[in-house]
């Protein structure tokens, strides 16, 4: 074949580029969705609560991933300072992911847990009142809004869709009690999904405001559970390396 | 053949070329000023103000959106609407299609700039238009599809130019790209979930982010390569049949690269070390494009000492070898380990976009205003001024880059003698100040190169404005004369 | 019967036969493209086409075309050859 055919008629033109670009993406992206290893069989992850959902909206909303990762590498210095490296088991449930590309300010992999509510608080209120070479932006209005939960509902359905086990149906819900126990699967049931937020928010406040549900309550409580799902302690040190 | 006697401006369709390269300017002016700003809040923090709004982490997709979307794409669509029409020698096909492409697409761009301030995203980078515009979106670039593919069809020259077979390339490569990054779960009008999760969607993303840079911000502008280095130089391009071997090696390669954005992170190594791999193989068709325009001056050098245009291309050239090498570099498992998630990948993305996107639009518009307008332009002297704007601005801008990246990177790893961390990170922050502010003032030179520009080209057309009054007068006193 | 098929789908056979593949279709263009005086000067031909456009009422604009008879010459033969 000459190549003059080929640049003289634009359909076949049109056909050969297409299967010359279409190669690169099927074969690095499909089998990740068929080789089992691509993600751990770890024991603890489980789905966000409506709660922490809702935070996560307002995490992807406000645009942290621009500024901080959720991803950690394996090197020591990554190990010292933020831990365990990130397993792809821990962002399963992660629609859209948000490993970020950018460290302006911290990984946040493993945030949930090093600092308490009062000082995530006071950060994300007034970031240089704490750090005070910090560069992040002050971020006031989250504990003047009141979180928006009247559509939970709406959005753990439209999860639930991608393939995140919320439960509708007593045999979804049981299931999920099987798999994660009963606490976890009653947040996770679409049907509680308001009083579970509700109940969360109770008990937990993470704004330190009682009786007021803020989108600051909603975001640290995400940020609270940020890489504590996966209990460490219960692998060998290489077990993790197999999956690689 | 179609050598028609008919001046261009009947023959061809110029009217939606130039309409688009307004709106290049107008968006490389805004695009470009948000950048200087939120390189600014990154300096100065006070000046997010506490407003919503403002804040990086909301202005930072409208940049990169007004600046890739806005001004490369609108400088695509007007090359490559130009391109095709003379190359072909035809008529741009389906008029009313083209000109929906154009409002359509300003309108996307224009309206996704909105939703991100307000809060509405999809939380990707580079593609964090929600799932109505990314509809619309698709629907433009279907007509885009049509009214390209149908001018072709009806040229009267019987090949199809190198610099269509990129713009080609291209639109069907980002259709491929943008239909599948984008499929999501819709919950409201403003709102949706990735259909794919964690692994699968960062590797979806980072094909799809990649090659954004591959064939949005690289082949289309290849093609407006191949046809404005040869047409300002008077000259054709060095060799035909390296185009022929890059091209395809070209479009090839790219697709497999965007796994070296997630080097040491939870996707398997396979994909990584494939990715990597190509990534260096990807220098090669690269420098063929390279090396293809600049050789396209080889015998009349001399060019780059009378034309100020010529500099604009050949310098854009320059930078796409250079950033085209430091890709492939940082593509390395052991180069990434330091320059990922630090300031190096911006200063990679910016000698890029500054210095070869840019660039080469800059130069090509200013082959084609003077065509467009039927006018000389305005000022060389003002084409001198804003290429040593813009020069100085890349280099502040890259190096400003290449400390802060490679100095918070070496610094994140290194290790008192007891073996703990030598730095906190906020330690990081507080040395990447000084870097910060000399990026921004960077930014700031090659935005008043664009306003030097913006003013040139406005006092071109004025001119042309004016020439055709006097020449409609003169015609009118004739006539009433007779 | 289709038991060979099987070969191809363990990864340490198709790795190598997709890595044979892709470079021989590499080779085979690189040989295609830069071998044969004829196609060379065939192909080199079609670099002229951006400079068949221009509308000859300027002739400031036209530059090599007009300037170089080698290339005009090698415009028109190719239509020639597009013809045969």
């Amino acid at each position: 074949m000459r190549h003059e055919q080929i640049e003289t008629n634009s359909g076949l033109m049109l056909l050969l580029i297409l299967v010359v670009i279409s190669i690169g993406g099927l074969v690095e992206i499909v089998p990740l969705f068929y080789i089992n290893e691509t993600v751990e069989q770890v024991e603890g992850v489980r789905p966000y609560t409506p709660l922490e959902q809702r935070g996560r909206d307002i995490y992807v909303r406000e645009g942290c991933y621009l500024c901080h990762s959720q991803q950690i590498r394996p090197f020591r210095d990554e190990w010292q300072r933020y831990g365990h490296y990130s397993l792809a088991a821990e962002s399963q449930y992660d629609h859209p992911f948000q490993w970020g590309s950018k460290r302006t300010g911290p990984d946040l992999a493993r945030l949930g847990g090093k600092y308490s509510n009062q000082w995530h608080v006071q950060h994300l209120k007034a970031p240089r009142s704490v750090v005070p070479q910090s560069i992040m932006p002050n971020y006031p209005w989250l504990l003047e809004t009141d979180l928006d939960y009247s559509d939970v509902a709406e959005r753990m359905r439209a999860l639930r869709a991608t393939g995140v086990p919320y439960s509708v149906t007593q045999q979804e819900y049981d299931a999920n009690v099987k798999k994660f126990g009963q606490a976890v699967a009653d947040q996770l049931d679409i049907n509680q999904a308001r009083d579970s937020l509700l109940r969360q928010a109770r008990e937990k406040d993470f704004d330190g405001i009682p009786g007021r549900i803020t989108e600051m309550e909603a975001l640290v409580a995400y940020l609270q559970v940020l890489g504590t799902m996966v209990d460490f302690t219960r692998y060998d040190e290489g077990f993790f390396t197999t999956f690689r | 053949m179609a050598q028609s006697s008919a001046l261009p401006a009947e023959q061809y369709n110029y009217d939606i070329v130039r309409k688009f390269t307004i709106m290049a300017m107008v968006w490389a002016v805004i695009g470009m000023s948000v950048g200087v700003y939120i390189a600014s809040e990154l300096a100065w923090p006070f000046l997010n103000f506490d407003i919503p709004a403002l804040t990086f982490g909301r202005l930072r997709p409208v940049h990169t959106t007004l600046v890739i979307f806005g001004f490369g794409g609108s400088a695509l669509f007007a090359t490559s609407y130009y391109v095709v029409q003379r190359t072909c020698q035809a008529r741009l096909a389906f008029p009313w299609l083209a000109e929906f492409t154009f409002w359509g697409w300003t309108g996307g761009v224009a309206l996704g700039a909105l939703t991100y301030v307000s809060g509405i995203t999809q939380g990707r980078e580079y593609a964090e238009f929600e799932w109505p515009l990314d509809i619309a979106i698709t629907l433009v670039w279907v007509c885009y599809f049509l009214v390209y593919v149908e001018t072709i069809r009806r040229r009267s020259q019987p090949h199809i130019y190198v610099a269509n077979w990129f713009y080609l390339a291209f639109i069907l490569a980002v259709a491929l790209l943008h239909i599948f990054n984008n499929l999501a779960v819709p919950f409201s009008l403003t709102q949706s979930y990735s259909l794919f999760s964690g692994v699968q969607d960062a590797m979806t993303q980072w094909w799809y982010g990649h090659n954004a840079v591959g064939f949005f911000l690289t082949a289309a502008f290849l093609g407006m390569m191949y046809y404005f280095v040869p047409k300002q130089a008077g000259r054709p391009v060095y060799s035909y049949r390296l185009s022929i071997i890059h091209f395809w090696a070209l479009i090839f390669l790219y697709m497999w690269a965007g796994g070296h954005h997630l080097h040491w992170t939870s996707l398997p190594d396979w994909v990584s070390t494939l990715a990597a791999t190509f990534s260096v193989i990807l220098l090669m068709p690269s420098w063929g494009g390279m090396i293809n325009g600049i050789m396209t001056l080889s015998g009349a050098w001399d060019k780059l000492r009378s034309d100020p245009i010529m500099l604009f291309l050949i310098t854009s050239l320059s930078f796409y070898g250079m950033s085209t090498f430091e890709g492939p570099l940082m593509s390395l498992k052991s180069v990434n380990a330091l320059s990922h998630y630090t300031d190096w990948t911006i200063g990679h993305v910016h000698s890029g976009a500054l210095g070869w996107v840019a660039l080469v639009s800059f130069g090509s518009f200013y082959h084609l205003f003077p065509r467009l307008y039927d006018a000389k332009l305005h000022s060389q002297t003002l084409i001198y001024v804003h290429f040593w704007l813009a020069t100085i601005g890349i280099v502040l801008y890259i190096t400003s880059m290449w400390v802060a990246g490679i100095g918070q990177g070496l610094m994140l790893r290194s290790f008192d003698d007891y073996g703990n961390l030598a730095y906190t990170f906020i330690e990081t922050v507080e040395f990447m100040h000084t870097p910060y502010v000399w990026r921004a003032l960077g930014g700031a030179f090659f935005v008043a190169g664009v306003l030097v520009m913006a003013y040139n080209l406005v006092m071109t057309v004025r001119a042309s404005r004016r020439e055709q009054a006097a020449l409609e007068a003169k015609l009118a006193a004739k006539l009433a004369k007779a | 019967m289709f038991d060979w098929l099987l070969w191809f789908t363990h990864m340490e056979n198709s790795k190598p036969l997709a890595l044979l593949l892709f470079f021989g279709a590499f080779c085979g263009i690189l040989i295609y493209v830069f071998t044969g005086k004829r196609r060379a000067r065939r192909l080199e031909s079609y670099k002229y086409i951006p400079f068949d456009d221009e509308e000859p009422r300027r002739p400031e604009l036209h530059g090599f075309a007009r300037d170089n008879p080698r290339a005009r010459i090698a415009t028109q033969s190719r239509k020639v050859m597009d013809n045969e």
